[in-house]
């Protein structure tokens, strides 16, 4: 299991931890909301203690960090809340200082949160990936552009796009009196912290300020109402599509299904292909080294390659005990 | 690159499984609240259903639809699970 169905859970009463891992300095305090037990990846709500001081350094992770409250001083530059930062693997931060404290977000992507004292980038950082925004003042609230939409009412602020996946990070908004009368799942894993207000889903409840979710793929949620407002960040892992319907009781099985009997009828001819025997495994011409599956030991050809193969056959090493 | 492969030290091992451990009892008392939700989530379906055959379901946006009695779903004998 990656990471479990985590909601709602309201960390406000929840206690700090003291951040052990090694190469991270004292002053580092930490409230977990979700972990990949597999990986390690991780959303953390962290506190940086008054004269918290990060050396110049790197993760072996891509990380995500969003001001909630209080200040950092990154380098020169000192940035309040609504500031986020997208830190790929190996890029080498300058010192990060908290003068007078502060509480943020971060998001460990891919492994656990990790961090090297360094001046220089790792050989395989890819700095030109790094971005940095302040959301609150230098972006503009849109409506959200996913068909079917949200009800009017809902309002994002894109802050990372992958254009591969189409995973993205966002902060959102739901106006006073927001309500949506329908049952949405998708195909990617949703993630949502409240940075304030309170809204209403008819499964959970209220998720108040503070509030968080991990929601895995095809898990119903809806209908939602919102009395008062609400600003949050949002987070998905892949392209994130509303698949609507009004029936409470499906599970995420019936509805995984349901979405791929849809595709037969969005996009026909590209179903057919891929449920063609041997098209099951198709190269991206822009990344033809990583075609994305497990390598087993069905034979297969990638994309329009007609050549059979298999990954299977490498011998594992078996370590025998003396 | 999203992640540069690397070596995990003892503690980050340890850590590693502590935190494993304690998301296990997080995810419990999660379950053990959202069941204990279930006769008002009852109601709040009851309330949904009411809606969409009078107001409206949101079928894209604002854009409403309103439900046939006939197509109201039945609630299946099966346990009515919300985490998973």
């Amino acid at each position: 299991m990656a990471r479990p169905h985590i909601e709602p859970y309201v960390e406000t009463s929840v206690a700090w931890k003291r951040m052990t891992l090694p190469g991270f300095p004292k002053g580092m305090r930490y409230k977990m909301l979700s972990f990949d037990t597999d990986t390690g990846a991780c959303s953390m709500k962290v506190l940086f203690e008054p004269g918290f001081n990060l050396p110049p350094g790197m993760s072996y992770s891509e990380m995500e960090m969003f001001v909630l409250s209080g200040s950092l001083t990154v380098g020169d530059a000192t940035h309040g809340p609504g500031y986020y930062f997208c830190v790929p693997a190996g890029v080498a931060m300058p010192a990060i200082v908290a003068p007078r404290g502060a509480q943020v977000l971060m998001f460990y992507n891919y492994g656990e949160p990790s961090f090297v004292e360094s001046d220089s980038d790792h050989p395989n950082a890819e700095r030109h990936r790094y971005s940095a925004v302040n959301a609150y003042e230098n972006l503009s609230w849109t409506s959200t552009n996913f068909f079917p939409a949200t009800a009017s009412g809902c309002l994002v602020k894109v802050l990372k796009f992958d254009e591969r996946s189409q995973a993205f990070t966002f902060l959102y908004c739901m106006t006073p009196n927001f309500w949506q009368d329908n049952i949405s799942y998708h195909d990617c894993a949703e993630e949502s912290y409240h940075i304030w207000g309170t809204s209403w889903m008819m499964q959970f409840g209220n998720l108040p300020t503070g509030g968080y979710f991990w929601r895995p793929p095809y898990i119903n949620h809806g209908a939602f109402a919102c009395k008062y407002g609400t600003l949050a960040l949002g987070r998905t892992d892949s392209q994130l599509y509303n698949h609507f319907h009004f029936n409470p009781w499906t599970t995420p099985e019936e509805n995984l299904e349901r979405a791929a009997s849809r595709i037969q009828h969005w996009k026909p001819e590209l179903y057919n292909w891929v449920a063609t025997g041997d098209h099951n495994h198709p190269v991206d011409f822009e990344y033809p080294g990583d075609h994305g599956h497990s390598h087993g030991d069905v034979p297969h050809h990638h994309g329009d390659q007609n050549l059979a193969h298999s990954h299977a056959g490498r011998a594992r090493k078996v370590r025998r005990k003396k | 690159m999203k992640f540069i492969r690397n070596k995990r030290s003892r503690e980050a091992e340890r850590w590693f499984k502590q935190e494993a451990r304690e998301q296990k009892t997080r995810y419990r008392k999660i379950v053990a609240e959202q069941d204990a939700l279930a006769p008002k989530r009852d109601k709040w379906v009851d309330a949904f259903l009411e809606r969409i055959q009078t107001r409206g379901f949101n079928v894209h946006a604002d854009m409403l639809r309103k439900i046939p009695k006939e197509q109201i779903p039945k609630k299946p004998k099966r346990r009515f699970k919300v985490v998973f």
